[in-house]
């Protein structure tokens, strides 16, 4: 080691293992920080972009009020289970059309799926439901209504949070999003006065939960500013609605979505200017505290 | 017993069954167990070793009781050995020393060879004459079988020796002389004794000689032929003839493999006295050509009554045979294997209690030899057992048959049922409310309670249809208790199980609900998750569901999930009844099999022969004086009685399953059907 402790004039260092050199085991020489690189994956956002983006959590919230108000109202007698089934009878069959209409059928194509497996789904879920609607109905007789309402909005809190929204996560998972949503609704649903009430409020939830995101992902896609359109106004409905409800509890939900569709892009914009990344040659250190020596 | 003249002394035991001593040379290498107790009245010993030696044992014992309590020590021989060594510290006393030879702790003591004479205590009180026995040469111990009277002539002695050895397969030879004078001693008769080693030559030569009435025998060896004659210690061991003779040493050392071992076991002392058994069945007033002195059997004319049994028994075993080949014959026919019946008697007690009682009898009654030991205990045992349970069983029906009391017993019997079913009807209308406050799914409850209060309504019926006849079926099946008490149990077993139908019933209906809801719910909680069981790769994987799949799956498990409460509370409450019943069922059970399997004979043989069933041998030693042999008394250890349980217990059948506790919760949790009796399936666990 003595002659490591001056390096040779004649013989440059090489980082490699295979080869005995005359430098100590942690020399490197200046050429070392030449490959250092700053935030290479970090993405530059526009404010309008992101703003867009955060429509589908806008879509979602205002999903799950609009939900909760229908039942609110079903629960208090003033919507009638007719008028509300023959409502989403009518807008779902307005947004099938729209959903083949959109892309000119090239997404239908592209599946293979027929219009009778359409059907069938469909007779399936009617038949289904309408079958166990007396069951629902008497379901969570003995059951606590607070207990009802606290799992109900448990559920759509879980609903909110697995949901889909285009994001690349391990936490997202569509399926337990869709099926969290659907045990909120037979929750709710057996707290209606009658079995027909049951029925239409499952056939609601599906719409609102299963149908309605799947439009709005193909509008998005294909054309962005019926979207936002579709979105503000959806917003707005909610808001107009919850306010026939509760004015505070309107207010409060405005602020809400202001906060989510414009106060959170900015401060993402503003953070990512403090974003320090460093990239290298290198292994990361990792420090790892040795916990067995405070144990001792 | 002759008296040898012994005091409580140094007692030793040897335990053959843990560990073999296979080298004599060097003493007892084999787990000794002494409690030390020396003689306080031993006059050749001197005061400060006794008072050491108090210390010492109560050391010792504490030692002792710590190492067993706490270390469990007293199992490696290096505990003893060590605690030898440092008594050896303590005193210099010559029977220490005797154990440290024994030991093999002190191998200065033991250079010169030390030579074992197994002498009976029946002869001990004999004439002068020759002794005659075995040498063992791999423990360097003889085994003195009898003693041969003066005058005999030589050519006799050794045809009547080699006829004993012909018959026996035991290597018996003149070993050496016995002399006891009742006055002083002859020096024409020591130098007679002598010479007779060169008629009879064997070696070594062994010349025992006691004099009068003193306790102290004097040895002495001859070793013509040995280059460098060296001085030998001798043992003197006294044993009882009579005893090592019947005695049985366990474990039995059948085997092939452990033949080669055997000459140097202690079994090898057993079984040359166990093999001359000849030589002792002489008739007592039959006057051969020689005389000698052994333990004398009481002939054939003793037992003349077991003869006259033995005798009879052949015929009555063949009778037996002949109706037993007839009974199982009907009983194997094709008639009673169709299906339905096939399963009614494998589920039915009695008749696999009938059938083991048949293959029972068909083991005593079988022509051919037991071929050991064990095969012989067997037979008696299950003889035994049969006889004592026919006695109770017909003890029990001479109690049922008297007073009319199969009467009363009718007559209460389906008072008892009613009273069951309307305590169930209580249960079950208290279930249909509010059980202890639960909130249940009321129209799930309804319709459980309504079913199974039908249920009940159809047993009441169909039991006071058959109360006519009760009384007539219990009269004619209470006349098999004859076959046994068991026979009986069994029939009680099922008459309680088919008293209780309903019961099994409801529990069968609620297990099926329960597991359906348990498997359903687990298959749904995974859909729920969006994952799925993988049946090839045995693990749960991710899935992709179509719409209307999560959907109806989702509303089954919101449904099954809040019907769960409902069923389980009905699962648990008629579980809990049919455990109840099985408990009751189980514990006849039990009665049954022990009964069935409790070794009667051999406890019996235990108790009052203790010394048939031998555990290994211990070592008394007797009063000593310098400079005469050292004297044994070899005393048999018997079997203990968990032993003699675990060596002799009989096979039972077993008709209810071995679960663990673990896995019948877990059964009970999944709500899979337990059943008192086992199934087909379950045979390969």
């Amino acid at each position: 080691m003595t002659c490591a402790q001056q390096p040779v004039p004649g013989r440059r260092w090489q980082k490699v293992l295979y080869e005995r050199q005359p430098f100590p085991d942690n020399y490197v020489d200046q050429r070392f920080l030449e490959e250092l690189r700053k935030n290479v994956h970090a993405r530059q956002y526009r404010y309008q972009a992101v703003v867009f983006q955060s429509g589908a959590v806008v879509q979602q919230l205002c999903s799950v009020c609009v939900f909760v108000l229908t039942w609110w109202y079903m629960d208090a007698g003033m919507l009638s289970p007719q008028g509300l089934f023959g409502a989403a009878l009518v807008s779902s069959l307005l947004g099938y059309v729209l959903f083949d209409a959109v892309d000119g059928g090239a997404g239908r194509w592209a599946s293979g799926r027929t219009r009778w497996a359409d059907l069938k789904s469909t007779l399936v879920f009617a038949a289904f439901t309408y079958g166990f609607s007396p069951v629902l109905k008497t379901l969570t007789e003995s059951i606590s209504t607070d207990t009802i309402y606290a799992m109900s909005a448990l559920m759509l809190l879980g609903h909110l949070i697995f949901f889909d929204y285009g994001a690349n996560a391990a936490i997202v998972s569509s399926t337990l999003s869709l099926n969290m949503a659907i045990f909120a609704s037979v929750c709710l649903a057996s707290r209606l006065p009658r079995a027909l009430h049951a029925f239409v409020m499952v056939t609601f939830a599906m719409q609102i939960f299963a149908l309605w995101p799947m439009l709005q992902k193909k509008l998005k896609a294909q054309t962005p500013r019926c979207y936002v359109g579709v979105t503000v106004l959806f917003a707005l409905a909610a808001l107009a609605g919850l306010a026939t409800v509760s004015s505070v509890g309107a207010v409060l939900f405005a602020s809400l979505l202001l906060a989510i569709s414009c106060l959170c892009p900015y401060c993402l914009i503003r953070l990512q200017l403090l974003k320090d990344n460093i990239h290298g040659p290198w292994d990361e250190a990792e420090i790892k505290e040795d916990l067995s020596r405070f144990l001792m | 017993m002759p008296d040898l003249g012994w005091s409580d002394g140094l007692c030793l035991s040897v335990y053959h069954h843990q560990r073999p001593f296979q080298d004599w040379e060097k003493g007892f290498t084999g787990k000794l167990q002494a409690s030390l107790e020396f003689p306080s009245n031993s006059a050749d010993h001197q005061e400060p070793p006794e008072c050491a030696y108090g210390c010492w044992l109560s050391l010792m014992s504490l030692l002792k009781w710590l190492g067993l309590v706490f270390l469990n020590m007293p199992s490696s021989p290096l505990w003893w050995l060590w605690s030898a060594q440092i008594f050896l510290v303590f005193t210099h006393h010559p029977q220490v020393e005797f154990l440290c030879l024994l030991a093999g702790v002190c191998p200065c003591r033991v250079t010169a060879m030390v030579l074992k004479v197994f002498f009976p205590s029946c002869c001990s009180s004999a004439d002068s004459g020759i002794l005659i026995g075995r040498w063992i040469s791999e423990q360097n111990s003889v085994v003195i079988l009898a003693v041969v009277h003066f005058p005999f002539i030589p050519v006799q002695v050794k045809q009547y020796l080699g006829e004993v050895q012909r018959v026996t397969k035991v290597s018996v030879s003149v070993l050496g002389s016995w002399s006891n004078s009742k006055q002083e001693k002859e020096e024409s008769l020591s130098e007679f004794l002598e010479d007779l080693g060169t008629i009879f030559c064997h070696e070594p030569w062994i010349q025992i000689s006691k004099e009068g009435d003193s306790k102290f025998w004097s040895c002495s060896i001859l070793q013509k032929h040995s280059k460098n004659p060296q001085e030998e210690e001798i043992i003197l061991v006294y044993y009882d003839q009579r005893k090592v003779m019947l005695s049985h040493l366990h474990p039995p050392l059948d085997t092939a493999g452990q033949r080669a071992e055997d000459a140097s076991k202690l079994s090898a002392i057993f079984g040359t006295v166990a093999r001359s058994q000849v030589l002792f069945m002489t008739d007592r007033y039959n006057e051969g050509p020689i005389k000698l002195t052994h333990w004398q059997s009481d002939g054939v004319e003793a037992s003349i009554i077991v003869e006259l049994l033995k005798q009879a028994s052949v015929p009555a075993c063949m009778l037996l045979t002949f109706l037993l080949s007839l009974l199982s014959g009907i009983c194997r026919s094709r008639v009673l294997k169709f299906w339905p019946l096939s399963f009614l008697w494998s589920k039915l007690s009695t008749c696999e209690q009938l059938g083991h009682r048949l293959q029972h009898l068909q083991v005593i009654s079988s022509s051919k030899k037991a071929q050991n030991q064990n095969q012989l205990m067997r037979k008696a045992n299950i003889f035994v057992s049969l006889l004592i349970d026919v006695v109770l069983g017909i003890l029990l029906m001479s109690w049922l048959y008297r007073k009319n009391r199969i009467g009363h017993l009718a007559d209460t019997l389906v008072p008892v049922a009613d009273h069951v079913a309307e305590e169930l009807q209580d249960l079950l209308q208290w279930l249909m409310g509010a059980p202890a406050g639960l909130k249940m799914n009321r129209a799930l409850d309804q319709v459980l309670g309504r079913f199974f209060l039908y249920h009940i309504h159809l047993w009441i019926s169909y039991i006071h249809l058959l109360s006519p006849f009760i009384e007539m079926i219990l009269w004619y099946v209470g006349l098999s208790a004859c076959l046994g008490l068991t026979v009986a149990l069994c029939i009680l077993s099922d008459i309680i199980a088919l008293l209780t139908f309903h019961i099994y019933c409801f529990y069968v209906y609620g297990a099926r609900l329960y597991c359906l809801k348990i498997y359903g719910l687990s298959s749904l909680w995974r859909l729920f998750r969006g994952k799925k069981w993988n049946v090839l790769r045995q693990r749960v994987d991710s899935c992709s569901y179509d719409l209307d799949q999560l959907f109806i799956g989702t509303l089954l498990f919101t449904i099954l999930l809040f019907l769960l409460p409902t069923t389980a509370l009905y699962y648990l409450v008629f579980t809990l009844l049919r455990l109840l019943v099985v408990i009751v069922q189980g514990l006849i059970h039990l009665l049954v099999d022990l009964i069935d399997s409790l070794p009667l004979y051999s406890l019996i043989l235990r108790l009052c022969r203790s010394y048939r069933l031998a555990a290994g041998v211990k070592f008394r030693v007797l009063e000593q004086q310098d400079g005469k042999p050292l004297r044994l008394l070899m005393q048999i250890n018997p079997l203990s009685y968990r032993g003699v349980v675990q060596t002799y217990r009989l096979p039972t059948y077993s008709c209810y399953p071995r679960d663990s506790w673990a896995s019948l919760c877990k059964k009970l949790f999944l709500g899979e059907l337990i059943y008192p009796w086992k199934h087909k399936g379950d045979k390969q666990n």
